[in-house]
């Protein structure tokens, strides 16, 4: 086969890209996928008050700014050398067990649910939110909305404003809860562990109960033998706001784990000539391309990947809907702890464990006799210089990196956002799923858009969300080359 | 005039070059209107957290930029919701949950209180994947020409659907 290079400036602005490359037989050989990236963030930081990064970054994510200010306010604590009191922790990660709460639960349904509710092969204008609340009734649709209404709720309450919270500050939140908002907040704890339950059983009615459904969570399309990653506690169980990196080989032994300062030893970035996206990967056991196993450096970073990467959840009825999740899917527990799941549309499933965990975490915080403490603050007595933050964003670990000059002015300033992890493994993905579709130089095309759109959908990838621009639709190109690197046929949606 | 309850939602992200001039045009709009009751959000968000944010109102105005529109840049339009391409309801594209118009659907669908009037007016724009706090010299001289198309549509009863 010629080796051919497609030079990334030719990349249609705005749109995201497939490119598959045929092979003599007229096989997939590779696929490599790309969307439009948002370009010169660093510089534009630079020069600024690193205080004003929780605001800043935050609008990076037109989903999860909550997740950015998290992470930004973390990162500003290392920065500062501060470290907040208890209560101030308690309170950050209340309201970001709040934050998931709001986040997965519109993301089942209106991201994995439509897949398996609607159906794989329903057309693609009723595979949505819509299609799902058809099915499903008009009543879930609102236990949806409400479920969403009074987290965000929460989110104003303790964050000083809806969507784009202001309270993130180096060493602790700008404000206290009264025990009257206390209360509040505790109720609303309470329904959103039974919504969870709730969502979980129509999960298993409808997905579990539907055996084709259960076939293609475990057909080899959507397969892939990778590294996992995700943040856990001192217990080894799933955390979204703090604890130690945990990475797991596809067996499950456990590779590494490292506290999120010492990213740079553990993560290198692979640059292709082909595309300007980055690949991180991990630096010990080197890049051997875009392929599964044990040798190769790739990992994935999704709520699959915090499930496999730990050994079990930090409340009751999350770890019991944990343990049928591994037990349904076969996966066996190899020295006390349950071998790695490798079906990636079990990120759907993985999510619905982790909106109980989060509506479970969240009563236990607003319980927590120090929630309403007044002290959320500890003042900042030493110079800045370089500080790591991370979170879990509900698509994958999130790191920010600041540098600064002695007056808090940022230097230099690096990102990895949760959905950059997963580069490599949303190509590889992509490309299993042209598999079964494209033989003898033959394409079906029909199917062959959704059935791509499944691969990466289960990664809830971030598509330049920052951007707000009309039509608000990002189109996607899907391109399908010949050996020679001829195209022979283009497919399109939304453009 | 009708007094319907009525909100301007300046849309875009303000440090992603062209992208957040809906915000620019909304803080104009709100300068001029100086204490009328019609309400001036500026909002970074889309899908079902903006569709949620419209609820309880008669009437919205959503300005943001227009990306791949056609037009040349610096052109003012505007038209109702209902006009915007939607092309497949697939979700693709909206980053990670639906497009407005399918939120606005399912909202509708389940009984929520949302706008019978939702009108856009957009700027064609050239630059919005590049961090910046600037605006392209044709969208910054399009922000008078889109306050005052915005002006007209408040003081008017019906939206119409053309070039300005």
């Amino acid at each position: 086969m010629k080796r051919i290079s497609i030079d990334p400036i030719t990349r249609l602005e705005g749109h995201g890209k497939i490119e598959i490359f045929l092979n003599e037989e007229g096989e997939v050989a590779n696929t490599y996928f790309q969307v439009p990236e948002l370009r010169g963030f660093e510089q534009f930081c630079v020069g600024r008050a690193a205080e004003e990064m929780p605001r800043i970054t935050q609008r990076i994510c037109g989903v999860c700014p909550e997740a950015h200010h998290m992470a930004s306010t973390k990162t500003l604590d290392a920065l500062f050398h501060v470290d907040p009191p208890s209560a101030a922790k308690k309170l950050r990660e209340m309201f970001y067990s709040a934050f998931y709460c709001a986040d997965h639960t519109v993301h089942f349904y209106a991201l994995g649910a439509p897949d398996f509710v609607v159906g794989p092969e329903a057309p693609a204008a009723e595979r949505n939110i819509l299609g799902v609340i058809h099915k499903v009734g008009v009543d879930i649709g609102k236990q949806v909305i409400a479920c969403r209404h009074r987290n965000h709720h929460v989110i104003e309450m303790v964050g000083g404003r809806g969507v784009h919270p202001v309270a993130g500050l180096p060493g602790g939140w700008s404000k206290a809860i009264t025990e009257e908002e206390r209360q509040e907040i505790e109720a609303i704890a309470k329904e959103n562990i039974d919504f969870a339950l709730f969502s979980l059983k129509i999960f298993e009615d409808v997905v579990l109960g539907n055996q084709g459904y259960v076939d293609l969570i475990l057909s080899d399309a959507y397969t892939h033998q990778v590294y996992y990653m995700g943040t856990v506690d001192e217990n080894n169980h799933v955390n979204f706001y703090d604890g130690m990196i945990r990475v797991v080989d596809p067996e499950g032994k456990e590779f590494a784990k490292y506290h999120p300062s010492e990213y740079r030893e553990h993560i290198a970035e692979h640059v292709e000539s082909w595309s300007y996206l980055k690949f991180p990967y991990l630096k010990k056991i080197g890049w051997k391309g875009l392929v599964d196993g044990k040798d190769s450096g790739v990992y994935c970073a999704t709520p699959l990947s915090r499930l496999n990467a730990s050994d079990g959840m930090a409340t009751p009825k999350a770890q019991e809907a944990f343990e049928k999740m591994y037990e349904t899917l076969g996966s066996k527990k190899v020295n006390g702890r349950y071998q790695p799941v490798h079906h990636t549309l079990a990120a759907h499933w993985a999510r619905l464990v982790e909106l109980l965990y989060a509506a479970e975490r969240m009563v236990e915080l607003i319980t927590d006799k120090e929630i309403t403490d007044p002290n959320v603050r500890t003042p900042i007595t030493e110079k800045p210089d370089e500080g790591v933050g991370c979170v879990e964003a509900p698509r994958g670990t999130l790191t920010h990196h600041y540098w600064s000059d002695d007056n808090g002015i940022l230097t230099k300033v690096n990102l990895i956002v949760g959905t950059t992890n997963n580069n490599a493994p949303i190509s590889m993905s992509v490309k299993s799923a042209a598999k079964g579709l494209i033989h003898k130089g033959t394409v079906v095309t029909e199917g062959l858009l959704n059935k791509v759109e499944m691969a990466f959908r289960s990664y809830d990838p971030c598509y330049a969300c920052a951007t707000h621009s009309l039509p608000g639709q990002m189109p996607l190109e899907v391109v399908i080359r010949d050996a020679d690197g001829a195209v022979t046929e283009t497919l399109r949606q939304n453009c | 005039m009708a007094s319907r309850k009525t909100l301007v939602v300046g849309l875009g992200n303000p440090i992603l070059g062209d992208d957040g001039v809906g915000w620019t045009v909304a803080e104009a709009v709100r300068r001029e209107l100086n204490g009328s009751d019609v309400e001036v959000a500026c909002l970074s968000v889309g899908g079902v957290r903006l569709m949620e944010r419209l609820v309880g109102y008669d009437r919205v105005i959503i300005i943001d930029s227009m990306y791949g529109g056609g037009g040349e840049v610096g052109t003012v339009t505007c038209f109702p919701i209902e006009q915007l391409p939607n092309p497949s309801a697939g979700h693709t594209s909206s980053a990670h949950d639906t497009s407005l118009f399918t939120a606005l659907e399912t909202g509708r669908a389940m009984g929520v209180d949302l706008p019978d009037e939702i009108e856009v007016v957009a700027i064609e724009s050239q630059k919005v994947h590049d961090f910046s706090e600037t605006f392209t010299p044709p969208v910054a001289g399009a922000i008078p020409q889109a306050t005052r198309v915005v002006c007209q549509l408040l003081s008017q009863q019906t939206p119409e659907g053309r070039e300005l």
